[in-house]
């Protein structure tokens, strides 16, 4: 998202960078993403995707259609600002929704786990919003313009909540041994990337300010980018089963097992 | 001032290799290993509820001098913490393999094999509380602990492993699976 902003500091670039090489890359990232993104919207309407990862597909649809928006008004005047700074806010709440989902696609296949889940789940997110609120407060970044602040500061308190939640998402599979469906799992590593990547670099727009570091903002959006490659991967390939022709029960323990077994059977 | 953002820029990096990390783990989950069973830890069910029992550890206390039964209960509590860091990894092992047993053809196996992973994943979680409880207990000796669902968990676990087995292997029946 920090990347849009970058059109008018191209000049700003360091000498050893060639200007118009730059230009270009600025222009395939900005666009590359939305294409790809538009095609796997297409996609997975097509294959019916959209019933299954309804807010992602919401989110995939959000994002394109900012991106032609902005696209059509001139870069910083006030319009641009506003539209720019409430695309901002929209899209964190939906990546919020995505993330949801995701979990709901995890507690889905274990009923066991969805109180528990939901419960930790919901604590988690309560300890990372109180972290995220109180550096937001306690470091509140510099910029010439309220309205950037404002966007970089939620940008950043949320980069911290989602990049914390799904690393929790991921922890908690693997403590469970849960095995999240690949398209899920697709979607939760793409998003928990540049969620970590977009905290990393709010970091640095803190320090130097908000506009006027290019290169981080190439990053940025070179970071999203390899995140669509990701959900387009798992998005569009099969999803994998996993083999039960390696079935072979554990021996050790059984002759304890089969005994306790036989305690049960004198108990009934 | 430049404190904050350089924490953190290391903070997320620290997230994005975890990510990363428990992500590779996580593509490698539902590849079994070729012999389970050298994999699993062995679990004394009785020798853990001994561990446990509160009227041995009231006995224990009547006996020794109070320096000798803090030394005593905190190596009790510890081998207790070795038993259920086992059962909680044998349930990681077999809640692999009723992952695997869920997909089967047959709808009395694949129903064994779900009942497998619901009673694992709770022993699972009934293991990380009893842990939380037991290094309590190690720090707090006042502090109550009663892991009596785990142990009944893992026999209820182990109950249906051989379940599995017998619908798995019907020819052999149990003594097959031994």
């Amino acid at each position: 998202m920090a990347g849009l902003c970058f059109l008018p500091f191209c000049l700003w670039m360091p000498a050893w960078l060639p200007h118009a090489l730059l230009v270009s890359l600025w222009y395939y990232l900005w666009i590359a993403p939305k294409l790809l993104l538009l095609i796997l919207g297409s996609l997975m309407y097509r294959r019916g995707l959209h019933r299954e990862f309804p807010v992602f597909f919401v989110y995939l649809a959000f994002q394109v259609l900012q991106s032609a928006v902005l696209w059509a008004h001139p870069v910083f005047d006030d319009t641009y600002m506003r539209l720019f700074s409430g695309g901002v806010a929209v899209s964190s709440a939906l990546r919020f929704g995505v993330i949801y989902e995701v979990f709901r696609h995890l507690f889905r296949s274990y009923p066991t786990l969805t109180e528990t889940g939901i419960m930790l789940f919901r604590g988690v997110t309560l300890l990372l919003l109180v972290a995220g609120v109180a550096l937001a407060a306690l470091v509140p970044g510099r910029s010439v313009n309220t309205l950037m602040l404002g966007t970089n500061t939620l940008d950043r308190t949320v980069s911290l909540l989602q990049c914390g939640l799904l690393l929790f998402l991921f922890a908690f599979s693997r403590y469970f041994a849960l095995s999240l469906k690949s398209r899920a799992f697709g979607i939760a590593l793409g998003l928990g990337s540049y969620a970590s990547v977009q905290l990393a670099i709010s970091a640095v727009l803190l320090y130097l300010g908000s506009g006027r570091s290019p290169i981080v903002n190439l990053l940025s959006m070179a970071t999203y980018h390899c995140c669509v490659v990701v959900w387009m991967f798992y998005m569009l390939t099969p999803e994998r089963k996993p083999s039960i022709s390696v079935m072979k029960l554990p021996a050790h323990d059984l002759d304890m097992w089969n005994r306790e077994l036989q305690r049960l059977l004198q108990q009934q | 001032m430049i404190i904050t953002p350089i924490l953190i820029v290391v903070l997320a990096v620290l997230g994005l290799l975890a990510i990363l990390w428990l992500a590779k783990s996580l593509v490698l989950v539902p590849r079994l290993p070729e012999d389970p069973a050298a994999h699993m830890r062995s679990v004394d069910v009785e020798a853990f509820r001994n561990l446990v029992d509160p009227a041995e550890a009231l006995f224990l206390r009547s006996s020794l001098s109070p320096r000798q039964f803090r030394k005593i209960q905190r190596e009790r509590l510890q081998a207790a913490v070795e038993y259920v860091s086992g059962a909680a990894h044998n349930a990681a092992i077999l809640l692999r393999i009723g992952q695997a047993a869920r997909l089967s053809a047959d709808p009395a196996t694949a129903e064994a094999a779900r009942k497998l992973v619901d009673n694992a994943i709770q022993l699972r979680l009934y293991s990380l509380k009893a842990i939380t409880r037991l290094y309590l207990a190690m720090l707090l000796p006042a502090t109550p602990i009663s892991p009596a669902p785990l142990a009944e968990r893992y026999e209820q676990m182990t109950r249906l492993v051989v379940l599995l087995g017998c619908l798995q292997y019907p020819t052999r029946g149990i003594s097959a699976a031994l």
